[in-house]
């Protein structure tokens, strides 16, 4: 690919980020381009994605070139989905969709009882274990004494079947302090993780304002703002004949 | 007094934008160059790991992240690339998210050039063409995984290459590791560290991060690197200094920002009530 | 009729469901067959399912330009920005890169998808930083706990934190900031996170049940 056509990626892909950044001051047009221009490309980059990784080679290749009839089961259950646009024939899309969720029931279930309930509960008993109070590791115990409670505090607030009153209330109340722990702990990581984004696009900013790029984001910055200047003249010129007259 | 305090409080938030703007601009422009003193210890777990391993073991990589979140896991990614290189090991990239593909075809473009100028393709490593089904991948990669991945994402046939000898399904790969921001890393310890007992490690955003300190309590993950302090932790116990360190100044004074706004608001607000 | 609209699609759902739950639990030559086979034919009908989305698009934004809506001249940027991505795809095969070249689909990955996808997920960072200053109010011990532990976090994950913590409390050597932050995510934040995973867990599995027996029928549409 040319240099230039390089320099012209870096102008669209600058301009786009200050485009969409744009709405944080106000809506406006080139917004609103960058935001469908981005649900297009979106669309189109997974549409690419699937016909070249899952159609082509697993549907068309194996039918055309490998004579495997069987593929076309899944592909008759794929294409009754999109019989939901049409009113009259759209129970047919019924056949896929339960062949979909009865296939995600039946993985999930395994999936979360090892995960999420076995390992978790066996996490949790593992401190108190003989094999590791014998190791004599006071903080490991005291550790997991706190997750323990902590965990079984939490269940507690979770019961909603039972009134909560008494002893419940008292652990339901201690769970709800260990909740915010934990909420507290997540935005600390969410705050960051946004951040690391932002920074991300900044540097990328920073990196088509060089002079390879022709000061590519300094120029497009400057238009925006000299477009926001204008458009508040214009808009407010309405206000201002009135007052006059 | 009361009126200011308000109006404070009130303030147009476009003002705070600007602030954060300037705030994560400058250290681009000007690094700060912070020290980064302490490394989590889960990080620590996963590049002793990866050190333990003799050379010519085998790494599955999957890389399972977009460019929404590119400046937190491609700098993990990278860092995790060249230790494994430096270590000798044998490397397979894979992706399970068709929006991984361009970035992991940056990073194919980066290791004969700067990353691992010495390792080659197809003897040394080996880039698998994305599969749009996880869990089938999974269950299929414990039991023979050249009934799903039978060429490399080039076409050429993969069960002849050097680097795949040996290697029939994850009971044969010595480690693997899944870099994500959604919850495939979750899809993996179920699916195949759990099922198959593969040692596996993670790299998250910050975001999941606290999501996934169960399972490095229960062993399920050896070790875990966590948004772009992960890969700062990570790159400084490599010594190779990139991205992930770069960013951790601009966070810093993010960071700052948001507890500094937060308690003088709060701080308003008494001041208000008992004025 | 009802036999082919109702009871043959449940019928499916619930031997699908089954025979793929068995499956993890049985671990025999036929099940690893079975999961082999369903696990292709997974793949191709998830590809399909995807169209349903884009096929939704296509008419909602067609239809916006032929009835000359207000703003219908931005729905065809929908357009334009899928014929960008698709078209180089085609041209190009499906390949990003050829040799060391950058392809056209290549390009439009870049500095089209990148770009757009990037700033779209980071434009939130802004808004966490002006909602934390406006609604942030610590009015209880509940939420002066949550704060805590934020400020805890937030300070322990970055140089500058570890510093400010130092300069103010390391002449009482207390903990170090980033081992109080390392404690608070491998201890309370584990119980608190266990807690809420067992309950997802427990519904998850009743929710799938329930599916695989016909009782839950809502994704299949009205009778």
């Amino acid at each position: 690919m040319s240099e230039t056509m390089l320099i012209f990626g870096g102008w669209v892909a600058a301009g786009l980020t200050i485009f969409l950044f744009s709405f944080l001051y106000k809506d406006n047009p080139f917004f609103k381009t960058a935001e469908h221009l981005y649900l297009g490309a979106g669309m189109g980059w997974v549409f690419q994605t699937v016909l070249f990784q899952t159609w082509i080679p697993k549907v068309w290749d194996p039918l055309t070139k490998q004579g495997d009839w069987t593929v076309l089961v899944p592909t008759v259950l794929g294409l009754t989905l999109v019989t939901q646009f049409f009113p009259r024939v759209s129970w047919l899309s019924r056949y896929g969709f339960t062949f979909i969720m009865g296939y995600g029931s039946g993985l999930v279930i395994p999936l979360t009882i090892s995960t999420d309930l076995l390992k978790q509960i066996g996490g949790t008993m593992a401190p108190f274990m003989v094999s590791e109070i014998n190791r004599g590791n006071i903080w490991s115990l005291v550790n997991g004494s706190i997750i323990a409670i902590g965990f079984i505090c939490v269940l507690f607030y979770f019961f909603f079947s039972v009134e909560h009153k008494g002893a419940i209330k008292k652990a339901s109340n201690i769970g709800i302090y260990f909740l915010m722990l934990y909420f507290g702990a997540a935005f600390g990581n969410t705050v960051m993780g946004r951040f690391s984004l932002l920074y991300g696009r900044f540097d990328d900013l920073y990196k088509y304002s060089a002079p390879k790029y022709f000061y590519a984001t300094h120029v497009i910055l400057a238009a925006l703002v000299i477009y926001f200047i204008v458009d508040h003249f214009r808009t407010r010129k309405p206000a201002v004949e009135e007052e006059a007259a | 007094m009361k009126n200011t305090i308000e109006k404070i409080l009130k303030i147009d938030r476009r003002l705070i934008f600007l602030a954060l703007t300037l705030l994560l601009v400058f250290p681009i422009v000007r690094p700060l160059g912070l020290p980064n003193k302490n490394i989590g210890n889960e990080v620590k777990a996963l590049h002793d790991k990866i050190e333990g391993l003799p050379a010519g073991s085998f790494l599955m990589l999957s890389l399972d992240y977009d460019p929404a979140t590119r400046p937190e896991l491609h700098p993990q990614a990278v860092a995790v690339i060249k230790h494994a290189f430096r270590k000798d090991l044998r490397i397979m990239i894979l992706t399970l998210n068709a929006g991984a593909t361009g970035l992991i075809d940056e990073i194919g473009e980066r290791i004969p050039k700067d990353i691992a100028p010495s390792k080659k393709y197809g003897t040394d490593y080996v880039i698998l063409p994305y599969q749009p089904n996880p869990v089938a991948v999974m269950t299929q990669l414990g039991m023979d995984m050249f009934q799903i991945y039978d060429k490399d994402r080039d076409g050429a046939d993969l069960k002849s290459m050097p680097v795949m000898k040996g290697i029939r399904n994850v009971k044969d790969m010595q480690l693997g590791m899944c870099i994500t921001g959604t919850a495939m890393l979750d899809y993996w310890v179920a699916y195949t560290a759990d099922k198959f007992k593969m040692p596996f490690a993670g790299g998250t955003t910050a975001v999941s991060q606290i999501g996934y300190a169960p399972y490095l309590q229960t062993g399920q993950l050896k070790g875990l690197m966590g948004g772009m302090k992960g890969a700062a932790d990570y790159e400084l116990l490599i010594g190779e200094k990139e991205k992930g360190t770069a960013g951790l100044d601009a966070l810093s004074l993010a960071h700052i920002m948001v507890i500094a706004l937060i308690v003088v608001a709060n701080i308003m607000m008494l001041w208000l009530k008992y004025l | 009729m009802t036999l082919i609209k109702k009871h043959i699609p449940l019928a499916i759902c619930f031997i699908v469901g089954l025979l793929t739950l068995s499956s993890y639990y049985v671990p025999t030559q036929s099940s690893e067959k079975y999961v082999e086979t369903m696990n292709k034919w997974e793949n191709i009908v998830a590809g399909f399912a995807f169209l349903l989305g884009l096929f939704s698009l296509f008419f909602s934004h067609t239809r916006k330009i032929t009835r000359r809506v207000d703003g219908w001249g931005y729905s065809l940027f929908v357009f334009v920005g899928f014929l960008a991505m698709v078209v180089p795809a085609i041209v190009s095969n499906g390949k990003q890169m050829i040799g060391a070249d950058l392809t056209g689909l290549g390009w439009g990955y870049r500095f089209l998808f990148n770009a757009l996808s990037g700033t779209m997920f980071s434009v939130l960072a802004f808004y966490i930083v002006s909602t934390a200053y406006r609604a942030f109010r610590i009015k209880s011990a509940q939420a002066g706990v949550l704060f805590a532990a934020a400020l805890v976090l937030m300070l322990a994950k970055v140089p500058l934190g570890q510093m400010i913590w130092e300069g103010l409390f390391g002449w009482t050597g207390a903990w170090d900031i980033a081992q109080i932050g390392q404690w608070l995510m491998d201890v309370p934040a584990v119980a608190g996170k266990r807690g809420i995973m067992m309950g997802l867990a427990i519904g998850g599995i009743v929710t799938a049940l329930k599916i695989i027996f016909g009782i839950e029928r809502q994704y299949m549409g009205k009778d």
